[in-house]
This record gives structure tokens, sequence and C-alpha cells, in this order.
């Protein structure tokens, strides 16, 4: 399975997709429970941001995985909306290095998971 | 082996600074940002301009717009550059407060460190507001004076209450205590420090007495002490209220004479003069003295009122009063009994004495014309004299009975139980 980051099904893809399908893909994926509690972190983002998934499910990634997105432009739309399907540019400190990335935003409404899909921008020199 | 140790103690510190809730930024002095925890990421992405976070410049500018000057004008090869910079960010909802320092940490490493202060710098206006709020009163009252003594009562600080209430000077209150401006806190010696001790003990304590102004004058007081704790609890000293009570005192002191005396004439009322009674007789004598009553009636006091009417009457009874104070002396209690009969309560006297006294009035009376609205009248009195230990009301009944006597044996007389 291929899986663009701009895809309009997206949302509904990845809930289809399996740990290992997620693993495989050139972005980062991580699946949240509606409360914000990891319950997915895929091999490419957990790559990049130097964190096993073992130390990561199960906690909210808004306040303790990457405390970068707790503020009003990512984790309080992500509280607030019923659904969400967007994309900003954004700059994450993996392994404290100033990184530029594009974020899709997903949230069904109703839906069991929501998504933060991130891809590396190409001028990150990393 | 050794790598996947390495690997997992690096994961271990990448997980730890993820989550230090202080922002932390590595630059150089071109400004490129090498290093960034999340927590300054959060902090600075919503105030960037173009979304990026290469240039340290730019991503503080908004809390430190001179920062690139500072560090120019830094010299020194490491030291802090900005110190605890307090600057307002608004984000989204939320208005908080970043505190800023830039440290120089090498030759061409400044590390800046953000803290979030807002509820500190909330906390700081609230105390900055009730500084305010305490200094407009202390300011502004006049009816009292508040000012602060430490533990052993020491006046602490002067402000203008102190001089507007008690016209007391900075240079006046300096090395002074409670005592020098509460007369009655001067003796016994240890009343101030009991004082203090009450306060103590259980927070507060009150007294009134009188209060010294800087002029000298007295002035009657309520003073109000309340402890103040320091930091670990114990008292460290006092905030002392004192209020101006003169006009309370002087309206309890006619509320009381009010109570108890006759509106028309002046004299006692009965129920004041019982308990002056009461009073008499708990007191031992030692040289056979003992509580003596006069009782004294108008003669023909109905005659009075009906030929020449009833202020005429009340003349009459204002007028015996007053005789009664100036042959008698002011002292000395006058009872109005009832109708037109009065007491005279002699505290300490023998019969023959209080006898002396009636026969001192009955003259007085006889031979002194009063002014009425009816023209000049000349009065006389009857009066039964009595002296005895046993019981007020038994004095009181001995001297009406004398009384009787003394009307019935012609009036204008004194006659003795």
């Amino acid at each position: 399975m291929t899986l663009q980051f701009l895809s309009p099904t997206l949302l509904s893809d990845l809930a289809n997709c399996t740990a290992p399908d997620l693993d495989e893909l050139d972005f980062g994926v991580i699946a949240m429970e509606r409360d914000g509690i990891v319950v997915q972190y895929n091999a490419f983002e957990s790559s990049k941001a130097g964190l096993s998934p073992d130390r990561v499910i199960g906690l909210n990634f808004f306040t303790t995985v990457g405390p970068c997105t707790n503020n009003y432009l990512i984790a309080q739309r992500y509280m607030d909306e019923d659904e969400i399907d967007d994309v900003i540019n954004y700059v994450f400190t993996l392994r404290m290095k100033p990184t530029p990335v594009r974020l899709r935003m997903l949230k069904g409404s109703g839906a069991p998971l929501m998504y933060l899909v991130v891809e590396r921008l190409a001028n990150n020199g990393q | 082996m050794v790598n996947e140790t390495l690997e997992s103690e690096l994961e271990a510190l990448t997980a730890f600074l993820y989550v230090v809730p202080v922002g932390l930024i590595q630059f150089s002095v071109n400004g490129n940002i090498q290093l960034v925890n999340p927590f300054a990421a959060q902090r600075l992405m919503p105030l960037s301009s173009n979304g990026e976070f290469t240039d340290a410049y730019s991503v503080l500018h908004p809390l430190v717009p001179d920062l690139s000057s500072k560090i120019r004008d830094f010299q020194a090869p490491s030291g802090v550059v900005i110190d605890h910079v307090r600057c307002e960010a608004c984000t989204g909802r939320q208005e908080t407060v970043l505190s800023v320092t830039v440290h120089r940490v090498g030759t061409d490493a400044y590390l800046a460190v953000l803290d979030d202060v807002t509820v500190m710098v909330a906390q700081e206006r609230r105390i900055f507001e009730d500084q305010q709020r305490f200094r407009a009163i202390f300011d502004n009252v006049r009816d009292y004076a508040i000012y602060t003594v430490d533990d052993q009562g020491r006046i602490e600080g002067w402000n203008p209450s102190l001089e507007r209430f008690g016209h007391w000077r900075p240079e006046d209150v300096e090395n002074r205590t409670l005592a020098d401006l509460h007369v009655d806190l001067q003796e016994p010696p240890r009343a101030l420090s009991d004082f203090l001790h009450r306060a103590r003990q259980t927070g507060s304590a009150e007294t009134e007495g009188w209060w010294l102004l800087q002029t000298g004058t007295r002035v009657w007081t309520n003073t109000i002490l309340t402890a103040m704790p320091n930091n670990e609890g114990q008292v460290r000293g006092f905030v002392v209220v004192t209020r101006d009570m003169t006009e309370r005192k002087r309206m309890e002191d006619e509320l009381r004479r009010l109570a108890s005396t006759d509106p028309l004439t002046g004299a006692l009322n009965r129920r004041a003069g019982r308990a002056l009674f009461k009073e008499a007789y708990g007191k031992v004598s030692a040289d056979g003295r003992e509580p003596g009553a006069i009782m004294i009636d108008i003669d023909h006091f109905k005659a009075i009122n009906d030929n020449h009417g009833h202020d005429a009457g009340d003349a009459a009874l204002a007028a015996l009063v007053q005789l009664c104070a100036a042959t008698l002396g002011e002292r000395q209690p006058i009872i109005r009994w009832g109708g037109e009969e009065f007491v005279v309560l002699l505290a300490q006297t023998t019969l023959s004495d209080a006898s002396a006294q009636a026969e001192l009035l009955r003259k007085a009376v006889a031979s002194t014309p009063i002014d009425t609205p009816a023209g000049p009248l000349t009065l006389t009195i009857s009066a039964g004299v009595a002296v005895g230990r046993s019981h007020p009301d038994k004095l009181v009944h001995d001297a009406d009975v004398a009384l009787y006597r003394a009307k019935t044996g012609g009036r204008n007389r004194v006659m003795t139980a």
C-alpha cells in the first residue's frame, strides 16, 4: 500500500493500516485517541525523534511526547474541533534540532483515532 | 553492546530534554539556532512571523527586540547578557509572561532560557495592589491611626495617619513604644508586655484607654493589636489600629446620666437611688457611722399646684433639688423617690449629724423665696431622719415614719426615727 501525504482519503486509509503498514511509510504518523494518548508511533517518526514506540505509546502526545505542539496552533485545535483536515508548516525540535516540517492534522467526527502526520521539508539540512 | 547502551542513554536524554518545562535555545553569534527544546518552540512558534525557527534574533524578536545589539555590546568571554527580562506574550487566548535570560556560554555559543512566570507575575501584581490599597488606607484615614510595631511593641514605621490623628511626626515616634502613646499601658510596668502577650496568644487583643496626642492632650481611644506572622508562622510584630472614641464615651456617659436622673429636677431617679443605697450598705465603717436617710416632702404641695398651676409646682420641685445641692453639697445624692418626695442619702453619718443637716435644709428652704411662672413663692418642707445598718428598705421606712410624724406634728419641721 502506498499512501500519499496529501491523499484526500488519508484519514480512512490510515485507519485501515496495521502497525507494520505504518512502519513502511516515508513520513511520520502519530495515532492518538481523542484525548491525546498515543496508540501508534510509526518507525519513521520514531527514528527521527529518537524515541522508541515503547517509550511513547500510552503517554499524552501534546504534553509529554511532543510538547512543542502544545499550543493553540496544534493541540488546542485537536481539543476544540470535532473534525480537522488541515495542513500547516511548523518546526519540530527533533533531537533538539529545529526541523521544518509540514503537518497534516486529521480528526474525523466520531472516529476513535486522530492523526498527526509529519513530513520533513527538503531544506532541513538533516 | 556498547552502541546499544549509548543509544538507550541517548534516548533517555532526549526524552528528558523533550519534557523540560523551561525553554532552551542555543545559538551562535550570527543567530543560527543549533539546538532548541520543545518548550521553546511551543511558546515561540505562535509568535513567529514567518513560521521559521532558524534565526534566534527573529525568533526572540517579539520578546527581546534589541537582542543583537545586547550581544554585540557584551564583551566578556562568558556570563549573563540579558538577565530575567520579562515579556508579555499573547498566544491565542492565553496571556502569558515569559522571563528571558541569555547567557554567553562559549566563544560563539549563546544560550537563551525562557521561563513562564505568568503565575508569579499575577501574584506579584496582587501583592503590589494590596500594598497600594493598604497605603491608601494608611495615608488617608482621619479618625484613626494605623501603624506597626515590632514584637516588643516598638513603633516600626511612621505613616501619615499618625500625624493626622495624633500630630506625631516621624522624629517623634522614633525609638518610642506603644506605651509612650498609650498612657494606660505605662502602669503597672508589665501592662504593655501583657497586652502584647495576649495578642500573641490569640492573634489579636483590644484595649480602651487614654491615648496621648503629640500636643499632650489625651483622647479616649480603642486600640486593636493584630499579630503579623512571618514566613515561619512566628509573630514578628503587630498591626495597631487606634480609634478615637471620645464621642462614643461622651454619649455613653450622657446615656448613663439620662437613664439615672429625673429629667425635671436633675435628681437621681428611684432606680439609681436604690443602687446607691445598696452600695452604701456594702461598705463597712470603722468609726460607728452608719448609712442615713433624710426623707423630704414639700408642705401643701397639692395647694401649690391648685393655686399657682403645675408649672409653679414643677419649679418648686426643681428649686428644692437645687437648694439641697447648695446646702448639703453637690456630691450628696438626692433621689426623687416619688411625687414631691425626695430622699437624701448620707452614706456615713450619725443620727445627730443627719438631723442637723436636715434642719439646715429646712431653714434654707423656708428662708429662700423661689421664682415660679406665677411669681415668687416661699415653701416649707417636712423631713424625717433615720440611721441604721440593718437594711436599706428599713432605713427608708423609718425615715418615712418620722416624716409622717413631722407632717402630723404641724409641718415645717424635722423629726427623727
